[in-house]
């Protein structure tokens, strides 16, 4: 039986993302002007899926709101995960809409359509209860790793941390309906159904778990900064050096360096320099003579005139005045307790906050959601959400 | 107000394909249902109440046919039950009929027919039609030149769709109702609006009044009212499947609540150039500024009207809106250069069209506003500007309002030329921030409401007041609340309180106040705000917080700051929202409150 449905794992808020995940999912954060969600959708289409179950969760109203009851002439189905308890329990929600065999990929990490296709035949070819593509990458120990015999998975390990493993989880899998039985069987631990542990008490009670190796793209942000690596990378595959959406303006006197993308109703205006590496969201705009490069700006953005931005994130409707200069380069950023150093990142500034005129931020700068920062300010460090700066 | 539905060329299915598209049509009116089927014979299943009577009926005893037609109804005439739905037959079965209108002559022709024998067994008009076929039938015409008689001898509104026994066709027509044919691979389709079949086809032809088609399974023909042969334009729908499909929410409300941002984002598309300062609507380039401006428009969309009016007034234009039903019976005098403008989502309003008809006839040049590309104001008015919207299922209108706010304010700025000005750039980019605003009501107020909702909940009546722009929105605030929580609930421009209504102001009854920016309007509102608080009434400020009404207000619903009056618009989200969490923890039936219909084409 072919494959014929997906189910999308979308539920989550990516909290190591934070400020940004304030008033959307992680799967909703945008990678050349779309969200990453519809990345994976596009690698699901391209397989010629024909139905696709997502489950949601956090800012639920996000995902359904954007793509709606269909996507590409694919039917969506949502279900609701109220409470995060797990990738098992996530799985399970969609169990009513599923029969056949069926995908479960993660709809927070980017994925091409060549890992699609080598899970669906690999998974076709036998008989086992499930299939998962696995790609080979030191980024191993800090997702997902797995150990193989041939092509038979011995174990799977989440998060490992230390050890030698170079085989990644990809977090796209085939799977029999008897899945779900077994997801429903296994344990939950710490009240979280996780799928890696359903898994892995597959393999121990006999079930086989086939590991198929590929090459394709597969890609995650595990924090704010990660949004510019992939995006730098997503233009790269682009065919176009430059998009320009119909609807937008870009003024004669402003200069696009590619890579570029820039969205629907977005302005340039007259002597900005935009690019290379950037992304400007729909009905955002750039300012007379600002300069904007390695940067990812988000819809409703403004970017005031002679405005810097280099390395940097926006979210959406962020105000940056006339003046800003947020310099880029390399800093040391923190996030909760723990500090991450030599991070390339100018500055993370979240939804709706406001840069007041001339304000500078030294490199790893990360300003939360409806903040307001005064004119002239020097920022460093973090600015959590909604705090008022003065100078 | 009912819809219709027909199909032929499908084999096993087509009473799935009818019942599927009664279901998208639902919103259109919902107090009775049926379907016929042919295979030689005719069958009927017909029930009062919702859809899943009629879907219990079918189950119990199933029919079958290669073709059918399908109708469901919002009472004009008689009350709804099972002999009342639609399809009505002939007493021997021959003819089976869906009918959308009024049949003006209906009693004469009944006393005619029942003087040649022909028995009626409902209080319907539509039940004429099949007897007035068969009649012709029993005369010896064939079945296409028995429909066509019948038609000739009709007299109102109607969108018709006809079956005879042992005839391979489905016959339709329309006058002054709508009717669209969906022409598939191998099997077409009618509807009284397209989602009735857009998960068949996307190809559409929007039948003109007087237009006649005959449906065979090989192929269909569309006739002049002369009977002449034409070849109408096959129209793509791009709406998508999806958007009649509620997307994962609860009710279409909510999901349409949560649709603004994007309905807005489609209706500025293209429209404003930033860099100019200037706001460019492309279907109304060649309209000149009118020296006066008439809005006709019934319900929602009579309070986006005077929204309009307004703004016209302050760009120095006279300007005035009126209620569509009493436009006709009284209608005002009309300048050389005015321009009469009417705003209906649905492009099919019959008050509304009726009143653009009555000042077409004294010489006025029109305009529609509306979100239905095809429907009938659109192609009948000299200008159209659309909305923009997508469709909206919810009978209770919510995104639309939104954008006929942003559309008529593109309107007036695009009629009226500053490009550049200070006050254009201004309102540029407050409109190129609308979206983002509206969004951020909607992320900020999660839980909010859902508590307010709690505590007021159980109150006598609810009453809603604004000043100037915000005074539509207290009249919007309130007709969405009574129209879905089935609660009393009223609005009042704030400074009428104290001429009447404040007599009704007590301790149990809740006062939403509208205050955005700090006009004058705004400024006299926090006056009224004192006087009914000091009559003890909870108060319920809508507001950017840029005056300081919390001080006098119990609860608080805070909007973004914005400029150029388009704080009026994210007040009103907040009182969509406030209108929907009353009404879902009532339990009403959000999505088709009882005695209403989405689209009401009758007068």
């Amino acid at each position: 039986m072919p494959i014929e449905s997906a189910v999308v794992l979308a539920a989550g808020e990516g909290m190591r993302l934070r400020p940004l995940t304030k008033y959307r999912p992680k799967p909703m954060l945008p990678v050349t002007n779309v969200p990453i969600l519809e990345h994976v959708f596009d690698a699901l289409v391209a397989s010629g899926i024909s139905e696709i179950h997502v489950v949601v969760g956090y800012k639920r109203d996000r995902v359904q709101e954007y793509f709606g009851f269909e996507y590409d002439g694919v039917p969506l189905t949502y279900h609701v995960q109220e409470q995060q308890l797990g990738s098992g329990h996530a799985v399970l929600q969609a169990q009513p809409g599923v029969d056949g065999p069926f995908l479960v990929v993660n709809g927070d990490q980017l994925t091409s359509p060549e890992i699609v296709d080598a899970v669906v035949e690999a998974h076709a070819a036998g008989e086992q209860l499930g299939t998962i593509s696995v790609v080979e990458s030191e980024l191993a120990s800090r997702y997902g790793a797995v150990s193989l015999d041939g092509d038979t998975v011995t174990d799977l390990v989440e998060k490992p941390g230390e050890g030698h493993h170079r085989l990644l989880n990809a977090g796209v899998y085939a799977f029999e309906p008897a899945i779900f039985d077994r997801i429903a069987s296994t344990p939950a631990e710490d009240g979280e159904r996780s799928l890696t542990t359903a898994l892995t008490s597959a393999i121990e009670t006999g079930s086989t778990l086939t590991g198929v190796r590929t090459e394709g793209l597969w890609r995650d942000a595990t924090y704010p900064w990660d949004l510019l690596s992939l995006s730098a990378e997503m233009l790269d595959r682009s065919d176009e050096e430059v998009t320009i959406d119909p609807s937008a303006t870009v003024a004669d006197g402003a200069i696009v360096r590619a890579p570029v993308v820039v969205g629907p109703d977005a302005v340039v205006a007259p002597g900005a320099v935009v690019g290379p590496y950037t992304t400007v969201g729909r009905n955002a705009s750039i300012g007379c003579n600002a300069v904007v490069e390695h940067t990812i700006v988000d819809e409703d953005t403004r970017i005031g005139p002679n405005a810097t931005l280099v390395d940097s994130v926006t979210g959406r409707g962020v105000d940056i005045a006339a003046g800003v200069t947020i310099e880029g380069g390399d800093g040391d950023v923190r996030i909760g307790d723990r500090i991450h150093e030599e991070v390339e990142l100018g500055a993370v500034v979240a939804d709706r906050t406001e840069l007041g005129g001339g304000v500078s931020a030294e490199p790893g700068t990360i300003v939360g959601a409806e903040a307001s920062v005064a004119t002239g300010v020097v920022l460093d460090g973090v600015v959590e959400d909604g705090v008022e700066v003065v100078r | 107000m009912c819809g219709i539905i027909a199909c032929i060329g499908h084999t096993d299915d087509t009473v799935d394909v009818l019942l599927s598209g009664l279901s998208s049509l639902e919103y259109r009116g919902y107090d009775s249902a049926g379907i016929a089927v042919s295979n030689g014979k005719l069958d009927v299943r017909k029930r009062e109440g919702e859809l899943d009577n009629l879907r219990d009926a079918v189950d119990a005893d199933p029919i079958s046919g290669t073709f059918g037609i399908g109708h469901t109804r919002w009472s004009t005439h008689g009350p709804p039950t099972d002999e009342n739905a639609h399809p009505h037959t002939d007493a021997d079965g021959r003819v089976a009929v869906v009918h959308n209108g009024i049949i003006e002559n209906y009693q004469e022709l009944r006393d005619e027919l029942e003087a040649d024998g022909y028995e009626f067994v409902s209080d319907t008009d539509t039940e004429v039609v099949p007897n007035l076929v068969a009649s012709f039938l029993d005369e010896g015409y064939d079945a296409a030149e028995s429909f066509s008689r019948a038609v000739s001898r009709l007299e109102g509104s109607y969108a018709l769709a006809v079956i005879v026994a042992g005839e391979d066709a489905i016959f339709a027509t329309r006058q002054d109702s709508p009717l669209v044919l969906g022409i598939g691979d191998d099997a077409y389709y009618l509807g009284s609006d397209v989602p009735a079949f857009l998960s068949y086809t996307r190809n559409v032809v929007y039948l003109e009044d007087g237009q006649s088609v005959t449906l065979r399974p090989n192929g269909w023909q569309v006739k002049n009212g002369d009977g002449a042969v034409v070849e109408p334009p096959v129209n793509t729908v791009e709406w998508d499947a999806e958007q009649t499909g509620k997307s994962g929410y609860e009710h279409f409300m909510l999901k349409e609540i949560h649709e603004q941002p994007t309905a807005l984002r489609q209706c500025l598309s293209g429209r404003l150039d930033p860099l100019e300062g200037d706001v460019v609507v492309e279907e109304l380039s060649d309209l000149d500024t009118p020296g006066a401006v008439q809005f006709v428009a019934c319900g929602t969309s009579y309070h986006a009207a005077l929204y309009g009016a307004m703004r016209f007034r302050e760009v120095g234009i006279p300007a005035q809106a009126f209620l569509a039903s009493e436009y006709a019976t009284a209608p005002p005098p009309i300048a050389d250069d005015e321009l009469v403008v009417g705003v209906t989502q649905s492009g099919e309003t019959a008050d509304t069209l009726s009143a653009l008809r009555t000042a077409q006839g004294r010489g006025a040049e029109t305009l529609a506003v509306t979100n239905v590309v095809g429907s009938t104001a659109s192609r009948e008015c000299d200008h159209v500007m659309y909305i923009r919207s997508g469709p909206e299922i919810g009978v209770a209108a919510t995104k639309t309002f939104s954008s006929q706010l942003v559309s008529l304010s593109l309107f007036v700025e695009s009629v009226t030329s500053n490009t550049g000005s200070g006050r254009t750039r201004a309102l540029v980019e407050s409109l190129r921030d609308v979206a983002g605003d509206v969004q951020s009501v909607l992320d900020d107020s999660e839980g909010e409401i859902e508590d307010l909702v709690d505590e007021l909940g159980g109150s006598d009546a609810y009453f809603f007041i604004g000043r100037g722009y915000n005074a539509p929105v207290a009249l919007e605030g309130a007709l969405k609340f009574k129209e879905i929580t089935y609660e009393h609930a009223e609005g009042f421009p704030a400074g009428e309180l104290k001429h009447g209504p404040l007599a009704l102001i007590t301790d149990e009854t809740p006062v939403f106040a509208v205050v955005t920016g700090d006009d004058e309007a705004a400024r006299k509102t926090l006056g009224n705000i004192k006087e009914v608080q000091a009559r003890g009434a909870p108060v319920v400020a809508v507001t950017d917080g840029v005056l300081e009404v919390e001080r006098f207000a119990d609860e608080v619903l805070r909007v973004p700051e914005t400029d150029g009056n388009l704080g009026s618009l994210l007040a009103n989200v907040q009182l969509q929202l406030v209108a929907y969490e009353m009404a879902a923890s009532l339990g009403r039936p959000i999505d088709k409150p009882r005695n209403l219909a989405k689209s009401v084409t009758v007068e």
